[in-house]
């Protein structure tokens, strides 16, 4: 396993009632990377997707960061998690990163909380509402969809050779990753808002690892989580989206009774990137 | 100033910019916030066989693979996004008559205007030949994976087969030496005497060469030797016993020890005795018959030294390079042996940080050990 040479940065304060010295409590905490702001109203956890981590909520979060205890992490194998924690068995479903999930929720005492997951991350928070209902009472699926790949009365928008070909794809583009590179820390002065840390560990991840959580974001088929929640959902679309084409949306809110669908007038399927305030907006108007 | 470069300077400064945008050498895209194309150069719409004018209004991802589409939408467009810029990104473009085109992607946006004047800039790089290197070097290394896999499988097997079989084989011979213990307490006819006598003598050799054999394959299957050191038990019981064992295989030789272990020594006693087992049976099989073999144990100078030398031809030079190779046996091929003792014992000194090496003269041939009391 290749040495992580990037260290933690807290860009938010761990609340020191956090740290009661418990060795669980330390272990998710570092293993998974997580920042807790120092809000004190309902929690607020992000989860990001596939090729990004937490950073990817850098212009939504901080606007939920003092009227909620928001909570921010990287997937095992993402950003600064503790890449030594990837176990191939326990992450090739998405269950593995549920698990996570709901450990990282019961060791800060979520309950009632909100949780934000864009991308994969939607899917996994369907999966932990299923499994643990009392930790979350509103879901946000950010761009979601839940099967990828076309079928009989379902448009994924990709076929399964397409996704294969993504597979292979990851090989020539390891993400800015190279076992030369990973110790180097790029200045970055054209965004001196970057820490140097913060630029060299952005949205990489080990190759192999990236291309573990490609086979189970794309391959995974997840209609069978939707239906009936214990939750309030939204679910947050882009007006497009190549990824999770509108017409996704619209599948899984019809498949979540009682679930609402907003559209948001943006392109790609990063709206917490590329169209952030109206994101806030929807989000506010919804919790 | 009459400098002779002047004029090649003044020249530089007429350079047509708006021509060198339109046919640089590489392709350029201007693209607004929402990634839609602004701005196409002549170089790259010429790659994909359409006009400057074909692309405007069109997003970059719309004119990658679905591969390429998927990490621009969930890599590339999010990074750009928080960091400003990224490098070298490997994509393939499709052309209008559905080729593909390896390239690598530089961008980076005009950060500090306001929001909505966001643009992204795109340098693209034909790079067919580097990126058919890469994937030759990716399948070389696909390859040797595989094989990497299989062979650690195989090893698994060999590990798990030779471990089986030396337990196999132990187990009969276990049977053999009890019987013979049984039968020593019988009276016996002198010659019954003398035959469970070599039978026992078999035995030993037996169990010594599984030794070396299981030995052998845990250090190539890389378990190593492994060593348990004891610094407080004197060793010269077990040298002793090493000795006797040795004159009740071969009890026609004369073996003349001199013991003088007055240090405590720390080492593994049990290799220790296979090393001297090992040596010692060496110097039976291809020494003189009719000259002693000589065992000499000394600690002297924060040393333990342990000399076997016995008489008879001596090794050619070149032979005596190669004795410590495994299974080799030199130029005596009549004898028996898988040749893996040498080569144990030579292990079993290195594992100690010691050395063992081989001198051969007309008057003796001798193996000399030499290891650090103190490990």
């Amino acid at each position: 396993m290749l040495p992580i040479l990037w260290s933690a940065h807290p860009a938010m304060p761990i609340e020191p009632t956090m740290s009661d010295g418990s060795p669980s409590q330390a272990t998710v905490l570092d293993t998974l990377n997580v920042r807790i702001s120092a809000g004190t109203g309902r929690t607020m956890m992000f989860a990001h997707g596939f090729g990004c981590d937490q950073n990817m909520w850098r212009f939504v979060a901080p606007d939920f960061a003092t009227d909620f205890r928001t909570i921010l992490f990287d997937h095992v194998g993402a950003g600064g998690s503790d890449l030594g924690a990837y176990d191939a068995d326990k992450y090739d479903s998405l269950d593995g990163y549920a698990d996570d999930v709901i450990e990282l929720a019961r060791t800060l005492d979520v309950t009632n909380g909100v949780f934000v997951g864009h991308s994969v991350s939607a899917m996994i928070g369907l999966v932990v509402a299923r499994r643990a209902p009392e930790l979350f009472s509103t879901i946000v699926l950010v761009s979601p969809s839940p099967c990828y790949i076309d079928d009989i009365d379902y448009t994924g928008g990709f076929t399964r050779d397409e996704i294969d070909e993504l597979l292979q794809f990851l090989d020539s583009n390891p993400m800015g990753w190279s076992q030369a590179m990973a110790p180097v820390i790029m200045g970055n002065p054209d965004r001196p808002e970057l820490s140097e840390e913060l630029a060299a560990s952005l949205c990489r991840t080990d190759p192999e690892i990236a291309k573990r959580l490609a086979r189970v974001t794309f391959l995974t088929d997840s209609r069978g989580d939707l239906g009936p929640i214990d939750a309030d959902v939204l679910v947050l679309q882009c007006r497009e989206d190549a990824i999770a084409p509108p017409g996704v949306g619209a599948y899984v809110q019809r498949a979540i009774p009682g679930s609402r669908l907003v559209t948001l007038d943006a392109v790609g399927h990063c709206p917490n990137l590329s169209a952030p305030a109206s994101t806030i907006a929807a989000i506010r108007a919804f919790v | 100033m009459s400098d002779p470069d002047t004029p090649a300077i003044a020249a530089a400064t007429t350079i047509d910019f708006e021509a060198l945008f339109e046919t640089a050498p590489c392709g350029y895209l201007v693209s607004d916030r929402d990634g839609r194309l602004v701005r196409v150069n002549r170089t790259f719409a010429g790659w994909l066989g359409v006009t400057p004018d074909d692309l405007r209004g069109r997003r970059l991802p719309d004119l990658l693979t679905v591969a390429g589409k998927i990490f621009y939408e969930t890599h590339f467009a999010p990074t750009l996004r928080m960091q400003g810029r990224l490098d070298e990104v490997a994509l393939e473009l499709v052309a209008a008559d559905r080729r593909r085109l390896p390239v690598l992607v530089n961008a980076n946006t005009n950060e500090g205007d306001a929001d909505a004047d966001r643009q992204v800039r795109f340098a693209v790089f034909l790079a067919a030949g580097r990126r058919g290197y890469e994937q030759d070097l990716l399948d070389a290394r696909d390859r040797a994976q595989a094989t990497i896999v299989s062979e650690r499988a195989d090893s698994e097997l060999r590990e798990q087969f030779i471990a089986v079989l030396g337990h196999d084989l132990r187990n009969p011979l276990a049977s053999i030496n009890s019987g013979l213990h049984l039968l020593a307490r019988e009276t016996l006819s002198a010659r019954g005497t003398k035959v469970t006598e070599l039978m026992s003598g078999s035995v030993l050799r037996a169990n010594a060469l599984i030794d070396n054999v299981l030995d052998f394959a845990r250090g190539r299957l890389g378990g190593g030797i492994t060593l348990a050191y004891d610094a407080h038990t004197p060793l010269e019981p077990m040298l002793q016993q090493v000795v006797s064992e040795l004159r009740s295989i071969a009890p026609a030789q004369s073996i003349v020890t001199h013991f003088a272990l007055h240090e405590p020594i720390s080492c593994d006693h049990v290799r220790i005795g296979q090393l001297l087992s090992n040596l010692l049976g060496n110097a039976l099989t291809h020494g003189a018959k009719d000259q002693p073999v000589r065992v000499d144990a000394t600690t002297s100078l924060g040393e333990l030294v342990i000399a076997v030398s016995n008489g008879g031809t001596p090794i050619p030079e070149a032979v005596l390079e190669r004795l410590f190779q495994p299974f080799y046996r030199g130029h005596d091929r009549v004898r028996q042996g898988l040749g893996l003792g040498l080569h144990i014992a030579s292990e079993i000194a290195l594992a100690h940080g010691g050395t063992l090496v081989a001198r051969s003269d007309a008057v003796a041939t001798t193996f000399i050990f030499t290891m650090p009391l103190a490990n």
